[in-house]
């Protein structure tokens, strides 16, 4: 995080530096992309390096399926890194579910992906749990491929 | 609205219909302008003007039924103040009314009003029912509240006080991620809507207690969905019971004593019912799968609820402490969200079918009977109306905007409810004395 502080004081003074001498075009060793810090890095290199925040269910069940195991694979392996980080694993229901059963399987998916991120060794106290229900859709619609992007845990860094 | 100078006239039990029977033809009822005493006030909030807008409150009460057909107000059938208690039968069933309801408003010495109603039976040409109020001008809707009510038990024989009613639902503004949801009780003729929470929070399922004032409902307030309990004059609000767990789908006793609801442990779900004045919950089920739309029968003994502890979710019944718990449906697909009706004859549910959708249906308590009401494919969360024989419901259309509807369980069409904003989880009050 330091680091990142620093570059963009650095990144200040070069502009500062060419504002005071027209003509004489710099060449400029920063890269444009946008500086994240704090937090948006963690989740930026989080994202990077685990693949996906994302893991779907099929059907009614809160049942990991292989893709949903490689993904949570990668994120154990970035959260046994990041001892310091807590994530809030989110499940959420398929909006043809109905409103209370949807809260308990939103929290099931939840449940599933904690368990299995504890089972590859990320420390419990790395993790919390919240279901949405069937509420904040993801995709709108009632077609069977929008209602299956709907179905999902997703990993959210809190800290 | 207290002093009743006549006493309910008990209804002749052979106006009783059965439920859920063939859809019958709705009755033709006569409400013909309400009258006044002689030589009263004619001006502007004055016991004529009261008696015409009271009139046609009546008939939109009862135009709101899939029993009643009411023909009036029309100002051409005014009828003398003595032909309240002594109608000319023969000039109503020369409109092909079966019923008839008449009625007078009078200004009392003291500033208030009596308004009295009358519903007679045309055919025989007998009284079938009088009630009466003296009331504040403010009050003279929820008098002609109770006149529609005692014309639909005369009719039907359904239970008294069906149109006294309040409605709570989730009014919805914006949509998709953008949505809105915030708590709203209104009088079940659409009138007097107001707001119980700001929208600052999402919030589901609201329920109002029978003693009326609380309403209980799940909110995300402080991210963990949990059980709320807010006096709606007063809107002071505590959670229902402490705890670091999800709670939800909390249901009232019928005396308002107890709340049943459901509470999550790891993957698995439980029913427990705690004291509506809080303390100690006791577990109810201790299965590892969903329990939960835990709904109590009408005389407490009982508990009605979905679970998926044999695959996919279908209705439970067990005694209301916990014990001999017993599947009532086997049929493909899942139920879901199941209530008990206030006759304690039917239990409503949601029921997804694979492919179709979700539908309204009802069953008999002990399994049999079962029949589905609504043709789908977005329709859930059913609720009794306090006749028990319609239920309001949520419906999706293509649109992916929720409405509220309400069907009879005699049959017939879904038909809108109408809403200041699209509308979800809909919960219908008992009769409010």
């Amino acid at each position: 995080m330091r680091r990142a502080f620093a570059l963009s004081a650095l990144l200040l003074c070069a502009e500062a530096a060419s504002a005071q001498l027209p003509g004489l075009r710099r060449r400029d060793p920063v890269p444009v992309a946008p500086v994240l810090v704090g937090i948006d890095a963690l989740r930026a290199d989080f994202l990077a390096r685990a693949g996906s925040d994302i893991v779907y269910f099929g059907g009614d069940a809160a049942v990991l399926t292989p893709p949903a195991r490689m993904t949570l694979a990668a994120q154990a392996a970035w959260l046994r890194q990041h001892p310091e980080v807590v994530v809030r694993i989110e499940g959420y229901a398929d909006p043809s579910d109905t409103r209370d059963h949807a809260l308990a399987v939103g929290a099931r998916r939840a449940e599933e992906v904690r368990s299995y991120l504890v089972l590859l060794g990320v420390p419990a106290a790395q993790l919390t749990t919240l279901s949405w229900g069937k509420e904040k859709v993801a995709v709108l619609g009632s077609a069977p491929a929008a209602l299956a992007l709907n179905r999902r845990a997703v990993t959210v860094l809190v800290r | 609205m207290t002093v009743r100078f006549a006493p309910l006239v008990p209804i002749a039990l052979a106006l009783l219909a059965a439920p859920a029977a063939a859809q019958e033809p709705a009755s033709v009822i006569a409400v013909p302008p309400m009258t006044t005493p002689d030589g009263s006030d004619r001006g502007a909030g004055g016991p004529a003007a009261i008696a015409w807008q009271a009139t046609q409150l009546i008939a939109s009460d009862l135009r709101s039924t899939a029993e009643l057909v009411p023909v009036g107000p029309n100002q051409k059938d005014y009828y003398s103040y003595p032909e309240v208690t002594a109608p000319t039968f023969s000039r109503w069933r020369a409109q092909g009314a079966k019923f008839l309801l008449t009625g007078f408003v009078r200004a009392n010495s003291d500033g208030r009003f009596t308004v009295g109603c009358y519903v007679y039976d045309v055919n025989k040409g007998r009284e079938l029912g009088r009630i009466g109020f003296a009331v504040s001008s403010d009050d003279w809707r929820r008098a002609a509240h109770k006149c529609s009510g005692l014309a639909y038990t005369a009719a039907t024989g359904a239970a008294a006080g069906m149109f006294d009613t309040q409605i709570a639902y989730v009014a919805e503004t914006g949509a998709g991620l953008t949505k809105v949801k915030r708590i709203a009780v209104m009088d079940s003729d659409g009138n007097n809507q107001r707001f119980v929470t700001v929208g600052d929070s999402l919030v589901l399922t609201p329920r109002l207690s029978p003693r009326g004032g609380d309403v209980a409902y799940v909110s995300f307030v402080g991210g963990l969905p949990h059980i709320r309990v807010v006096d709606f004059d007063s809107n002071q609000q505590r959670p229902l019971v402490p705890t670091g767990g999800m709670t939800f789908a909390p249901r009232y006793s019928p005396d308002g004593n107890r709340v049943a609801f459901s509470m999550q442990q790891g993957p698995s779900t439980n029913i427990y019912v705690v004291s509506s004045a809080g303390g100690v919950p006791q577990r109810l089920t201790a299965s590892p799968g969903i329990d939960t739309s835990p709904s109590f029968s009408p005389d407490a003994s009982q508990i009605v609820f979905e679970s998926d502890r044999s695959g996919a979710q279908q209705l439970y019944v067990m005694d209301a402490n916990g014990s001999g718990q017993h599947r009532i449906t086997f049929g493909g697909g899942w139920y879901a969200d199941p209530v008990w009706s206030p006759d304690g004859q039917w239990i409503a549910f949601t029921r997804r079918i694979p492919g179709v959708g979700t539908r309204i249906g009802v069953i008999k308590p002990d399994g049999t009977g079962e029949q589905l009401l609504t043709t789908g494919p977005g329709d859930e969360s059913a609720d009794w109306a306090p006749s028990s024989r319609e239920l309001i419901f949520e419906r999706t259309g293509l649109d992916g905007r929720p409405a509220l509807y309400r069907v009879a369980i005699g049959g017939g069409e879904a038909r809108r409810v109408a809403t200041p904003q699209a509308g979800s989880d809909p919960d219908w009050s008992g009769v409010i004395d």
